[in-house]
């Protein structure tokens, strides 16, 4: 009983201690407008922890609904990424054609190539079916990749311009000089521009483009950059070119068709005859 | 004795109030006795006795003084709230269980001062903070703390002096 005493004596004590000190501080914030604010200020403080930290719990016991939003969500976009992608296959397939100053340009992609010898080839995944032609051109937006020389009905085989024997005829600036451009045999980005005239002056950085002199590539198209020259038997320059296009990094290429191309050599050949 | 008791615990009250009123040399100073008039209140009135005199004494000394009222009885209170447990501490259970008054002379003046420099801490801690009111810089209520603390301790000892006459 004494020690039963003793706690509920205890209580009744802490009772009055807080009830004091609650008076106390009424009595102080009837007075001090300063203390007013202080406190009021603290009970907002612990108003917002304890709101955040309830926020946060309920936060932490949604996550498994939100994961289950998130994972339908997730399902929704992949769904909608296999659609596109399905599209895509299927326009690509449907060979879109672009026709451009008699240029048609088709997507393709390149399924098998060489890179290691000094006759190396490309073969597309577009052929006879999708329109394609021997003799069209093979172009990247960085420059020429290489030419069509045999068609299936559903592939092409290119001679890659990592070819000894490819040639295509290239403008030393806008409108600068042309000369053939060739592949140096050594590097997946490097050429020569040769046949340069001595006269010819030309800085290093000059910007190579294709001439649009051939039938098979449509003019401007930017090659690569110049680099030094030497002169060769005293007569002309070779000016080395590093190209934009670094050939072992093909995927996708864009097969240029010149739709004048037969007219062009008709007219060609009627003027040989003729002499 | 008892007489000689009230009429010193009344001159502190006063001396106290000509503190609290005249004493405005430096704002890095605040004299306090309150805490030692508490703690040097006679053991046969227990904690809720010292609860409503400290409330009584600390609205009291607002009241009269140039202060806000409630600041003192705000920080008091918690001093009468711990006097008993504090004492038992320090002096152990003899002070209470005899119904011994604290005396210099008895216990000596380590004693006494430990526990009116807890007194006090408490005391100043909950004051400077209410009367600060979050507008004052740490180090500012740093300073005034301890400056205070040690002012008042020195005059809390003469007060302790006082009160813990033997012939009380």
């Amino acid at each position: 009983m004494p020690r039963e005493k003793s706690v509920i004596s205890k209580i009744l004590i802490f009772a009055i201690f807080v009830g004091l000190e609650v008076a106390s501080l009424l009595i102080l914030l009837n007075n001090g407008a300063l203390q007013r604010t202080w406190i009021a200020g603290i009970s907002h403080s612990f108003m917002a922890k304890t709101w955040g930290a309830t926020q946060s719990a309920r936060s932490y016991f949604s996550l498994k609904k939100q994961n289950d939003e998130l994972a339908l969500e997730n399902h929704r976009l992949q769904e909608a990424i296999r659609r596109y992608e399905n599209s895509f296959i299927a326009s690509d397939s449907a060979s879109v054609v672009v026709v451009e100053d008699g240029f048609s340009f088709t997507p393709a992609k390149i399924v098998k190539s060489s890179a290691n010898s000094q006759h190396n080839y490309l073969i597309l995944n577009k052929g006879s079916d999708d329109g394609i032609r021997q003799n069209s051109g093979i172009v990247t937006p960085k420059g020429v990749v290489g030419i069509i020389d045999a068609v299936s009905r559903h592939y092409s085989y290119a001679l890659s311009f990592m070819n000894t024997e490819m040639s295509i005829s290239a403008r030393l600036g806008r409108d600068g000089v042309v000369g053939p451009l060739v592949w140096d045999g050594l590097r997946s980005n490097g050429a020569i521009l040769k046949e340069i005239p001595l006269q010819i002056k030309f800085a290093p950085g000059d910007t190579v483009f294709t001439s649009g002199y051939s039938s098979i590539f449509p003019a401007d198209i930017p090659l690569g950059v110049a680099g030094t020259g030497k002169v060769v038997n005293g007569a002309t320059n070779e000016i080395s070119v590093s190209l934009f296009q670094d050939h072992k990094t093909l995927k996708y290429v864009t097969i240029v068709d010149n739709a004048r191309m037969e007219e062009i050599e008709e007219i060609e050949k009627l003027q040989e005859e003729k002499r | 004795m008892r007489n000689n008791y009230n009429w010193t615990f009344l001159l502190l009250v006063v001396a106290q109030l000509l503190l609290c009123n005249y004493f405005h040399f430096t704002p890095y100073v605040f004299l306090t006795l309150l805490p030692a008039l508490i703690l040097c209140l006679p053991t046969r009135i227990g904690t809720t006795g010292a609860l409503f005199i400290a409330f009584g004494l600390g609205l009291t000394i607002d009241f009269f003084a140039e202060g806000l009222l409630g600041l003192n009885a705000l920080a008091l209170v918690p001093v009468a709230f711990v006097r008993k447990p504090l004492i038992e501490l320090i002096f152990g259970k003899e002070p209470f269980e005899h119904q011994e008054n604290l005396s210099v002379q008895k216990y000596g003046s380590l004693r006494i001062s430990l526990a009116l420099i807890i007194a006090l801490a408490l005391f100043l801690v909950i004051y400077i903070l209410a009367d600060g009111a979050g507008t004052r810089p740490f180090w500012f209520s740093a300073i005034k703390l301890v400056a205070s603390l040690f002012a008042s301790w020195l005059l809390s000892l003469v007060a302790v002096h006082l009160l813990s006459d033997d012939e009380r």
